[in-house]
């Protein structure tokens, strides 16, 4: 009796460990193919069928078409040169950041953060105030040289695009390289220099190599984030220029599903191949990473004692590491100042707040500003929900190192589930839009559903850096604590609720308030599907753009800026933020 | 508690066979210290024990019960892992309260328990302080108090020494041994450091080439090794391996790194090594030849002093490179001002001479 207790217990417990996973397994994959795949295959299904008959006959034409090959250049142009600006910046700052000790300093390098989590059309909307045509760059240039010339001009020119992709995009370079430079052994410098090797050659031999991968990586990124820009192009290029994302956006907008499927297609195997170089890379610049315990020697920022060419070229390294910044916040002070200033003198300054609080509906909008507060709000709460789970279940099945160290070797539906999660990451907003209306729009409840898909897109689109909070969080627990906590009679159950989740649990509120910012400002997959009722604030926005008034716009701005640095402000607090995909 | 009997058990590490047809018995009550260096597959066969991975082949019998198959949560086994991973989210008290948590014990009988455990293992200063609170060798404590509250029978010990710095490491091995002969619980003890076992063990046994050796009490293996590797592993002094041997009209040649050894008799079993013990040598000042004695030329490297009356010498052997002796000698045969640097004899008897 006794022995048939004991066998029956120990069948439950390793019963209840594969019945967990196999659930977590099943949900996963239910998901992504009932909310990715299919839509996904329902893309190369339009791409590749069409109502003329021949298979190919559509995409041959869209891939050949000078128009879109033309474009495709241009998309990987800007993203190439935006990539290349990022480093030129990015690089220094990162480096005097990384060597230099000074009060505020964590503090300065994570407000340099904000503007990569702020939504599109924020940066949309403070560009315009500070580099439009009446933007106060140019208005201050005017006056400089008492001439009705304008410095610059960001509507439908390729330096707009470029500007605005390294405003988002400068915090990737210099926050994924501190770490790197940082983990530079200075011993090894001063080695190398005691071997009576020179400076530039000490750079070349040992530091290049092992910042180089965190460099490859990061710029890996900052191209996949302008590859895919469409927000930014879509307005700033004005008709003069377009990439892949617009492209699509635009096809689909003139009904051509076929067309914009097929380009779909091709932005989809580019990115899936930056995505795959990006996961190597990243691999390597990790394990570079391990091990290492000393670091590079930090200096205080200080000009006491230093011969008078230091003091130059720590003057020049302050005052170029002060312009980037002011670069970095500029825009996003303007449009707080914006929506305070009376669009007539003895207006109220709050005129614009006290538009967007009322029931009424502004004109060109589609619904009044309530509601879509209220959507942008409660999508970005639904979708934060669903993130989490479905995350907590990847890393859970990812890292099921609970007794299956047991096997060492991961069993097929968990290597398949990695996988699986890969080709998400690689795919564009626009892309999950158009998957998703291809396949669901002919429902006869797609109309009053659409929140769901709307949903379901920021749930992909954050799912990537949800997962990787959790991860990070997960992979600093020492296995051997599951293994002494099952030793000691701890259920599967029990080691979850009471060892992995408190572990987790910054990563876990890191990653649900990322999601939530994620799901706040995101533009084009709702922009894709979303109809009248179920707009967001970053729709509204983008809609007043054009209008004469930009007080509405800003005060709406203020707003969602305001809420997305509170959101930065708590996973600061709670852990770091996940630029990683 | 329990006699532990491992059977045939058969390990692979990166298709790598670690561990192979491992036989090992571990009687009830006693504290065992297993032995060999690291990368040996002691901690994989500590954890096949605890049920944490599965061998290839092979059982694990508790008593007349064979376990192999069970999870660890039913091993009632105390697993304490080599670096001391407490739960660092939990205080102390709620480190130990875990597994009786997880044995569904009343809240009654785990604050007695946790009562019983902290006082022999002497934590109860620490009970309410997280594990970045405390040092190495109190947190090594409180491993010890979280796997034996659950009164495990049997108790598992990964290197417990290794994180634990010199001047603490003698005490807490002698708190391990107390607290182990109080319970009484049979334990496996795991390390590569022969000083330990000299210290604790009630049995030591010598692992190489993925099985047990020998297996004995510390005074049996130091004074019959089986073989000069082992006889090196658990640090005999004046240890040397034997290159070939040859017996003649009642002789016996035996080659090693020091030097030709001719011992006065016909040596008729296969030897590995020989040893000499630090107590055979007479330092001898003026050269001179006796046939009876065997003969070794040095100088005097270092002195160490034992006690009161007695010094250790290291002796760099003149004729073989890189070898030397270790000495005992009373402390007025040397002059310690001019001693370093002296060329010396020393004379062996061939009946001091120890066959492995």
């Amino acid at each position: 009796m006794h022995r048939f207790i004991q066998k029956k217990a120990r069948n439950f417990e390793g019963l209840s460990n594969k019945f967990i996973i196999s659930l977590s397994i099943i949900a996963l994959i239910s998901f992504l193919l009932a909310f990715f795949y299919i839509p996904i295959v329902r893309i190369f299904q339009t791409a590749l069928s069409s109502d003329s008959g021949s298979g190919f006959k559509v995409f041959w034409e869209t891939l050949s078409d000078p128009f879109n090959l033309k474009f495709l250049g241009f998309t990987l142009l800007q993203a190439s040169l935006s990539t290349v600006l990022c480093l030129l910046i990015g690089l220094p700052v990162g480096y005097f950041f990384a060597k230099y000790e000074f009060k505020g300093r964590k503090l300065i390098v994570n407000l340099l953060t904000i503007p990569f989590v702020l939504p599109p059309v924020i940066v949309l909307i403070g560009f315009t105030v500070t580099y439009g045509q009446g933007g106060w760059v140019n208005l201050l240039w005017q006056n400089i040289t008492n001439s009705s010339n304008v410095l610059i001009t960001i509507d439908g020119t390729v330096q707009g695009i470029v500007l605005a992709h390294v405003f988002y995009n400068l915090s990737v370079i210099i926050r994924l390289t501190i770490p790197a430079w940082r983990n530079i052994d200075n011993e090894q410098i001063e080695v190398s220099s005691t071997l009576g090797v020179g400076k530039g050659k000490t750079f070349q031999k040992i530091v290049f190599p092992q910042i180089k991968n965190a460099i490859i990586s990061s710029s890996l990124l900052v191209f996949i984030y302008t590859f895919n820009s469409f927000a930014i192009v879509m307005k700033l290029g004005n008709f003069n220029f377009y990439t892949l994302e617009v492209l699509i956006y635009e096809s689909f907008d003139l009904l051509k599903f076929s067309e914009g499927a097929s380009l779909a297609v091709i932005q989809l195997v580019i990115n899936s191949l930056v995505i795959i170089l990006y996961l190597v890379v990243e691999r390597k610049s990790r394990k570079m990473a391990e091990g290492k315990e000393k670091g590079l020697k930090t200096a205080r920022l200080s000009f006491k004692g230093k011969d008078w060419k230091s003091t130059v070229s720590l003057s020049l390294a302050i005052v170029f590491v002060f312009i980037v910044i002011l670069f970095s916040f500029a825009p996003i002070i303007a449009i707080i100042v914006k929506s305070f200033i009376p669009k007539s003198p003895g207006d109220s300054p709050f005129w614009g707040y006290s538009q967007i609080f009322t029931q009424q509906k502004i004109t060109p909008l589609n619904t009044n500003t309530i509601r879509l507060f209220g959507n942008t709000l409660l999508f970005a709460t639904v979708a934060a929900v669903i993130s989490l789970i479905l995350s907590v279940l990847i890393v859970f099945v990812l890292r099921n190192r609970y007794q299956s160290i047991k096997k060492y070797q991961r069993s097929i539906s968990e290597s398949l589930v990695s996988y699986l999660i890969i080709l998400p990451m690689a795919t564009s907003s626009i892309t999950l839009g158009l998957g998703l209306y291809l396949n669901f729009s002919g429902l006869s409840s797609y109309y009053n559903s659409v929140w769901i898909f709307i949903i379901m897109s920021h749930v992909l689109i954050s799912i990537p850096f949800v997962t990787r909070s959790i991860l990070v969080a997960y992979n600093r627990i020492d296995v051997e604590l599951l293994n002494v906590a099952s030793s000691l009679g701890a259920s599967r159950v029990m080691v979850f609720r009471k060892i992995e989740f408190p572990l987790i649990k910054r990563g876990i509120i890191v990653g649900g308030i990322f999601s939530f910012a994620i799901s706040l400002g995101e533009f084009g997959a709702t922009y894709l599907l979303a109809r009248a009722n179920y707009e967001t604030l970053s729709i509204g926005i983008y809609n007043l753009l054009g209008s004469q008034t930009l007080q509405i716009s800003t005060a709406m701005a203020s707003v969602l800026v305001l809420i997305t640095a509170l959101c930065f402000y708590l996973i600061n607090k709670f852990g770091d933020i996940e630029l990683k995909v | 508690m329990v006699n532990v009997k491992i059977n045939n058990l058969s390990m692979k590490y990166e298709k790598k066979l670690i561990i192979e047809n491992f036989e090992l018995e571990i009687l009830d009550g006693e504290l065992l210290v297993l032995l060999g260096a690291s990368g040996c597959g002691k901690t994989s066969l500590l954890k096949i024990i605890a049920g944490i991975i599965d061998p290839e082949e092979g059982t694990v019998i508790f008593d007349k019960e064979d376990i192999t198959k069970y999870t660890p949560q039913k091993r009632k086994v105390g697993y304490v892992p080599q670096a001391q991973v407490l739960f660092p989210h939990m205080k102390v008290e709620q480190n130990i309260s875990f597994g009786l948590e997880a044995h569904k014990l009343s809240k009654e009988e785990i604050k007695e328990r946790i009562k019983w455990i902290a006082e022999i293992t002497q934590i109860q200063d620490l009970l309410n302080r997280f594990p970045s609170e405390i040092s190495g060798g109190q947190k090594q404590r409180v491993a010890l108090a979280r796997a034996l509250a659950i009164k495990p029978s049997l108790l598992l010990l990964d290197e417990p020494l290794s994180s634990i710095d010199a001047s603490g490491r003698e005490s807490l091995a002698l708190t391990i041994r107390r607290i182990q002969k109080e319970t009484g619980i049979t334990t496996l003890y795991v390390t590569h450091n022969q000083e330990e076992s000299r210290l604790i063990s009630d049995r030591v046994a010598l692992m190489y080439d993925g099985k047990i050796q020998q297996i004995g009490s510390v005074i049996e293996v130091d004074r019959t090794p089986r073989n000069y590797l082992i006889a090196k592993i658990m640090g005999s002094s004046n240890v040397w391996p034997v290159e070939f041997l040859e017996t003649k009209n009642g002789n016996s040649l035996v080659s090693t790194p020091v030097g030709l050894i001719t011992l006065p008799y016909e040596i008729k079993r296969k030897i590995t090594g020989i040893r000499i013990p630090p107590s055979s040598f007479k330092i001898v000042y003026d050269l001179s030849e006796d046939d009876k004695v065997i003969e070794f030329i040095g100088r005097i490297k270092s002195i160490i002093e034992k006690d009161e009356e007695n010094f250790r010498i290291v002796v760099d052997l003149k004729d073989a490179h890189l070898e030397y002796f270790k000495v005992d000698c009373k402390k007025e045969m040397l002059n310690i001002e001019s001693a370093t640097n002296k060329e010396i004899q020393l004379h062996v008897l061939p009946s001091e001479v120890i066959l492995i």
